[in-house]
């Protein structure tokens, strides 16, 4: 068992079975949460999540972890957000209404474009050097989303190609941000957890 | 670049996982919960898990069942098919651990709750199922509650679907569960909405049969039930077959080192 704590940040979107299982393989002791005493006890915050970007910002404001999330990543916590929860990393997005977002990494969310969503398996194509995430340059992950994120090239470590290329893959300090499913994708994506939760406590 | 699918499919009926041919005739084959987690020890691409009694019994749908595969902690995207009635129901599906819904019966019933479905997850949640056949020069699509097919046109179509859901299930009903039996006519003579990508499912068995469905542009995904049944690596076994086509390679389990370094 490997001494490093992961918590799954509880925010009421979708089911954490599979993140928990996946973090589990992988030997991590895992939690789930909203309580701000049980998240301050881990060396990993997950924020994952499946649904509309507007709900699951009146979810974390309803839970008082806007605020708190965004002091972490002062502190240099890791944060790693998976698809609905890497957007919410951005400043804001498009989806249904103008809506703010986390902040964390500058940003915004808009909606895909012919065609209007990108659903199954694809590589990512590392275009900024990153040791995290060397390893997983060329494997195929599991996408299903209808918006992607839109903002500065410095964050862009990862591209996707579906007709145009979006960044698959940002990062900003200590704060990643996954547009696919790590925890639906099989080998590949708990190679890249591995990595990546290795790589940013030791950071 | 985006990967064509291969899913494997698990039909369920009271409980039970089934064998189903031609949807008439069932064979029993065990607990779903099995099936589907060799689906995910295989690699396949998605699991589709379809609750055929669901809707016809008024049931609802089969949350327990969820629950119990939610439990699984699968490594594979799941969609879920049966009984749905409701943008409730939905919702209470994705949040027992489906990444996507399945619907077909509701499709006849009430565009509009699929409409708030598609609002409520993105389209990228929701599948429309349509169960075909090509009788007499013309498209039939089956209330598989009634067991009437009506005609179908290109503009029926078009209204249901456009803009709700992000891909259509192509069922050929009439040769499930028979060996290469999928009737290729179904996809050429449908005139389905162009913009939607297409999966097809029913009496897929050959290889051949899945590299010709495949090859064309608007099938994202082709589906296989009963013929993963009564062997082992039965997804492996397949997608090597498939080699040139643009899917992803055969993953076995044991390729991965699953200890953290710390």
């Amino acid at each position: 068992m490997s001494s490093r704590t992961v918590c799954v940040v509880d925010y009421h979107m979708g089911n954490h079975a599979s993140v928990v299982h996946s973090l589990r393989e992988l030997n991590y002791r895992v939690r789930v949460s909203n309580d701000q005493a049980v998240l301050n006890e881990a060396d990993v915050l997950v924020l994952p999540g499946v649904g509309a970007f507007p709900s699951g910002m009146k979810a974390l404001h309803s839970l008082s972890l806007v605020s708190y999330l965004q002091e972490q990543a002062r502190l240099q916590r890791p944060i790693i957000g998976f698809c609905l929860g890497m957007q919410l990393l951005a400043d804001a997005s498009y989806e249904h209404q103008y809506t703010m977002g986390l902040g964390l990494i500058p940003g915004e969310v808009v909606p895909l474009i012919n065609p209007q969503w990108h659903i199954g398996w694809n590589s990512i194509e590392c275009v900024l050097q990153d040791p995290l995430f060397q390893a997983s340059d060329g494997q195929v992950f599991y996408f299903n989303h209808s918006f992607a994120y839109r903002g500065p090239s410095e964050y862009q470590i990862g591209l996707s190609r579906h007709h145009k290329a979006f960044p698959s893959v940002v990062r900003r300090g200590s704060v990643v941000g996954l547009q696919f499913h790590p925890e639906k994708s099989q080998g590949p994506g708990k190679e890249l957890l591995k990595s990546l939760i290795s790589g940013l406590c030791h950071a | 670049m985006l990967k064509k699918r291969l899913i494997g499919t698990v039909i369920v009926r009271n409980g039970w996982a089934v064998q189903s041919f031609g949807y008439r005739r069932y064979l029993p084959l065990g607990k779903p919960e099995c099936l589907v987690q060799n689906l995910d020890r295989w690699g396949a691409d998605e699991i589709f898990v379809l609750s055929i009694d669901r809707s016809s019994d008024r049931l609802g749908p089969d949350f327990k069942l969820l629950e119990r595969l939610g439990q699984l902690g699968l490594g594979t995207p799941l969609i879920y098919g049966g009984g749905i009635r409701s943008v409730e129901d939905g919702l209470q599906v994705i949040r027992l651990g489906a990444d996507r819904l399945c619907v077909d019966a509701i499709l006849h019933d009430d565009i509009e709750t699929v409409r708030g479905l598609s609002r409520q997850l993105g389209a990228q949640a929701v599948i429309a199922a349509l169960p075909l056949s090509y009788r007499d020069q013309r498209i039939e699509w089956l209330d598989y509650r009634t067991k009437v097919s009506t005609q179908v046109s290109a503009k029926d179509l078009d209204a249901i679907t456009l803009g709700i859901v992000s891909e259509l299930l192509v069922i050929d009903w009439e040769h499930e569960g028979q060996p290469g039996g999928f009737d290729h006519r179904l996809i050429a003579h449908a005139s389905l909405p162009a913009e939607i990508p297409l999966i097809a499912f029913g009496g897929l068995s050959e290889p051949g049969q899945l590299i010709e469905l495949l090859s064309q542009p608007p099938m994202a995904a082709v589906a296989v039930g009963n013929f993963l049944s009564y062997r082992e690596h039965a997804i492996q076994k397949i997608k090597t077959k498939l080699i040139g086509m643009p899917v992803r390679l055969p993953s076995y389990e044991s390729m991965y080192s699953l200890t953290a370094d710390v």
